[in-house]
C-alpha cells in the first residue's frame, strides 16, 4: 500500500505475537538474529508509533519517540526478562515520553515559541480527522490514558501502573475524556 | 462518547506517513542492532571485567588495602566508561530520581521513564516521595510526581532551595531572596510558623540549603549571614543552638539518626555531634571533628548514607606536574577511620546521590554525558548510562546535562508526605 507525502491511509494494526512466539523472537534477537528483530519490529512498530502520534499530534515527534523507544529496547535486549511481555514495556516508554514531549512543548508555547505551536496543528483532511481534532483538544494527560485504554487495550489498572497513577485518577480522566470527546464530536456535526 | 466507537475510530485512523516512518524506523533499528554489543556468549570478557571491577570495589569498600588496584581503576575510565548503555531503561537499586535541566524538573521512575513536572529551577522530594516542592521565579509550589499542581504561593522574592521536613512532612523550608522561610506543607501560612506572621525564620540567611532533622521534630539547621550554624525550632523560631561553622560553607547534612551534622566547604569537611532531647527543647552542637582531605583536592559534594553509617564525598583534583585532573569518591567513616577511596576517574564528576537502600551511588560525568551507578558492598557491576543529556531533551534542542536533585523512596505509600 503506497503512501503519498503528507497523505493518510487506513492501515490495520497487526496483532502482537502470542506469548510463546514472542518469547522465541526475543530469545533469537538476543542471540543476534536480524530476522527476529525484524519480526518484533513489524509486530510492534505501528501501534507504538500511532500511540505516540495520538498523544503528541506531531508527526516528526511521534516518529522520534517511537524510534527512541525501539532503540532503548534494543539497548536493553540482553537484560530483558523473556517471561514478561514486550508490548507493555515498550508502550510505557512510548506514552511517558510522549507526555514529556507534550509538556515540554506546552512550556515552550507558554513562553512564546510560536513555531512549536504551529507544528502541533492536528490534521483535518484525513480519515478520522474529526476525532484527531477532538483528541488534540484534550489535555495531554487525558490523551495518554485514552490511547493506552482504547488504542492499546490496557485495563484501567494496567494504565494506572504504566503511568504511575492512582486507579481512580485513571478512571476519572477516562470519563472526562469520553465526555469531552462526545461533546466535541457532536459539535462538529 | 461510546467506548466501542472510540476504540474503532482509533484503530482505523492511521498516523500521517505511517508506512514511510515504519521504513525509516526499521532502517535505524537494524543499524542500532548491528552496532550493539555482540550476543551474550561473545560478550563475556566485557561482563567479566565489569564484574571484576564491581567485586573489586566491594572489596575496597570493606578493606583499606589495595591501593595499587585502586589506581588501576582510575586508569580504566578516562573519557567515560566504555560500552556504556545507550539508554536509561531502569534505575539500578530502584527508587525515583528528581532531576533538573534547563527545561525544568523531571521525575525518573524506577523503569527509567521520565516525566517533566514543569518549568522549575529547584525541587525536592517530600519524605515519602508522594509530593515534590519546587521553585520557579517568586513562586513556591507543591505537586504530585505526575506534575499535578497542589498549591502555589508567591513569596515576593526569588525562591530557591526548598526542603521538605522529615517524618510526617508537615513543613517546607525555602529561601525567598536572602530570607529563610517556612510554610505548612499544605501551603498554609500558619501564623505561628517560624514564630512570625509570615513564616520568616531569618531575614538574612547564607545561601546554603537548610536541612531538617530526620527525627521529624521540626528542627531545622541552617547557616546565617555571619556563617554561624543555627539550629531552630521551625514552629516557634526559637534558636536552640548555634556555633561558628566553616568559612565558605556550602552544604549541610544530617545523619539518619539526627546525632551528627555534616558541614562542608570546597576545602574542608566536618562532622559535628549533636545532642538533642526528645522534645527538642535542649540541643547541644558539640565541637566538630575535621576530616583530612587529600592534599590539593577540592570537595565537590558529600552526603550521609541513608543509614548514616558512612559519608560519601566527591573530590576533584586539578591536573599538575604531569598528573591529569581526576575525580574520586571516598567513603568516610563518621567514627574516625581513614577515608577509603572507592572510585576514581580521569576527568570531572559532579553530582553524588545515595540510593534509598544505600547500596548504590549515582555520580554524574557531564563531559562523558554519562551517569555512573556504582554498587557498594555487593556483587553488582558498575552501570554506566550514556547519552544522558539526550534522555532529557525530548524532541529537538539541547536541555544541557541534568543535575540530580534527589533519589527517593522505592514506592509511594499512602498517607501524608
Amino acid at each position: 500500500m503506497g503512501v503519498e507525502s503528507g497523505a493518510i491511509e487506513a492501515v490495520d494494526l497487526p496483532q502482537p505475537p502470542a506469548g510463546r512466539r514472542e518469547r522465541r523472537l526475543i530469545r533469537e534477537a538476543q542471540r543476534g538474529s536480524q530476522q527476529a528483530l525484524g519480526e518484533l519490529y513489524a509486530a510492534h512498530w505501528r501501534r507504538a508509533h500511532r500511540a505516540a502520534y495520538f498523544v503528541v499530534h506531531d508527526g516528526p515527534a511521534a516518529e522520534d519517540i517511537a524510534q527512541d523507544a525501539f532503540l532503548a529496547a534494543i539497548d536493553a535486549l540482553d537484560r530483558f526478562d523473556r517471561r514478561r511481555p514486550f508490548a507493555p514495556w515498550l508502550h510505557r516508554i512510548v506514552v511517558n515520553r510522549a507526555v514529556d514531549w507534550g509538556r515540554r512543548e506546552s512550556l515552550r508555547r507558554a513562553v512564546g515559541d510560536s513555531e512549536a505551536a504551529t507544528d502541533t496543528a492536528p490534521p483535518t483532511e484525513s480519515i478520522g480527522g474529526d476525532l484527531m481534532e477532538a483528541l488534540a483538544r484534550l489535555p495531554i494527560e487525558q490523551r495518554a490514558v485514552v490511547v493506552l485504554r482504547y488504542l492499546l487495550d490496557y485495563t484501567p489498572g494496567e494504565v494506572a501502573r504504566m503511568l504511575d497513577l492512582p486507579r481512580g485518577t485513571v478512571n476519572s480522566r477516562l470519563r472526562r475524556a469520553l465526555d469531552k470527546l462526545g461533546d466535541l464530536l457532536e459539535g462538529q456535526r | 462518547m461510546n467506548e466501542e466507537r472510540l476504540r474503532a475510530l482509533l484503530r482505523e485512523t492511521p498516523a500521517p506517513g505511517e508506512e514511510a516512518a515504519a521504513q525509516r524506523g526499521l532502517r535505524i533499528a537494524r543499524e542500532a542492532f548491528t552496532r550493539r554489543e555482540p550476543p551474550r556468549r561473545q560478550a563475556r570478557p566485557r561482563l567479566g571485567l565489569a564484574f571484576a571491577i564491581g567485586v573489586l570495589i566491594a572489596g575496597l569498600t570493606l578493606s583499606p588495602a589495595g591501593a595499587e588496584v585502586r589506581d588501576w581503576i582510575g586508569d580504566v575510565f578516562t573519557a567515560g566508561v566504555p560500552n556504556a548503555e545507550r539508554a536509561l531503561t531502569d534505575v539500578p537499586g530502584g527508587g525515583r530520581l528528581l532531576v533538573q535541566t534547563r527545561d525544568g524538573a523531571w521525575v525518573v521512575q524506577p523503569d527509567g521513564s521520565r516525566r517533566l513536572l514543569g518549568r522549575f529551577q529547584s525541587a525536592t522530594w517530600s519524605p515519602r516521595g508522594l509530593f515534590v516542592a519546587a521553585t520557579d521565579g517568586h513562586t513556591l509550589s507543591a505537586l504530585d510526581p505526575e506534575g499535578n499542581l497542589r498549591w502555589s504561593i508567591s513569596a515576593g522574592a526569588a525562591t530557591s532551595d526548598p526542603r521538605w521536613s522529615a517524618g510526617s512532612g508537615f513543613r517546607i523550608a525555602y529561601r525567598a531572596g536572602s530570607a529563610l522561610r517556612v510554610i505548612g506543607a499544605d501551603g498554609s501560612k500558619d501564623g505561628l510558623l517560624g514564630g512570625s506572621k509570615d513564616g520568616l525564620l531569618d531575614p538574612q540567611a547564607a545561601a546554603v540549603p537548610a536541612v531538617w532533622s530526620p527525627q521529624g521534630l521540626h528542627l531545622l539547621a541552617y547557616v546565617d549571614a555571619e556563617e554561624r550554624l543555627r539550629a531552630v525550632n521551625a514552629d516557634t523560631g526559637e534558636v536552640l543552638g548555634s556555633a561558628q561553622t566553616l568559612p565558605g560553607i556550602d552544604l549541610l547534612g544530617w545523619s539518619a539518626d539526627g546525632s551528627m551534622l555534616l558541614e562542608t566547604s570546597p576545602r574542608a569537611l566536618r562532622i559535628r555531634p549533636v545532642t538533642t532531647s526528645k522534645l527538642v527543647e535542649e540541643l547541644a552542637l558539640e565541637a566538630p571533628r575535621n576530616v583530612r582531605l587529600p592534599a590539593g583536592a577540592s570537595l565537590e559534594t558529600a552526603a550521609f548514607s541513608p543509614n548514616g553509617a558512612a559519608i560519601a564525598a566527591l573530590l576533584y583534583s586539578r591536573g599538575r606536574a604531569g598528573k591529569p585532573a581526576h575525580s574520586e569518591v571516598v567513603l568516610i567513616d563518621p567514627d574516625g577511620s581513614p577515608p577509603r577511596r572507592i572510585f576514581s576517574v580521569s576527568g570531572r564528576l559532579s553530582d553524588l546521590a545515595w540510593s534509598p537502600d544505600g547500596r548504590w551511588l549515582l555520580l554524574s560525568w557531564p563531559d562523558a554525558d554519562q551517569w555512573l551507578f556504582i554498587p557498594l558492598g555487593g556483587p553488582g557491576k558498575i552501570r554506566a548510562i550514556g547519552g544522558i543529556s539526550g534522555e532529557f531533551s525530548p524532541g529537538e534542542g539541547d536541555s544541557g546535562f541534568p543535575r540530580i536533585d534527589g533519589w527517593c523512596c522505592p514506592a509511594a505509600s499512602a498517607g501524608s508526605g
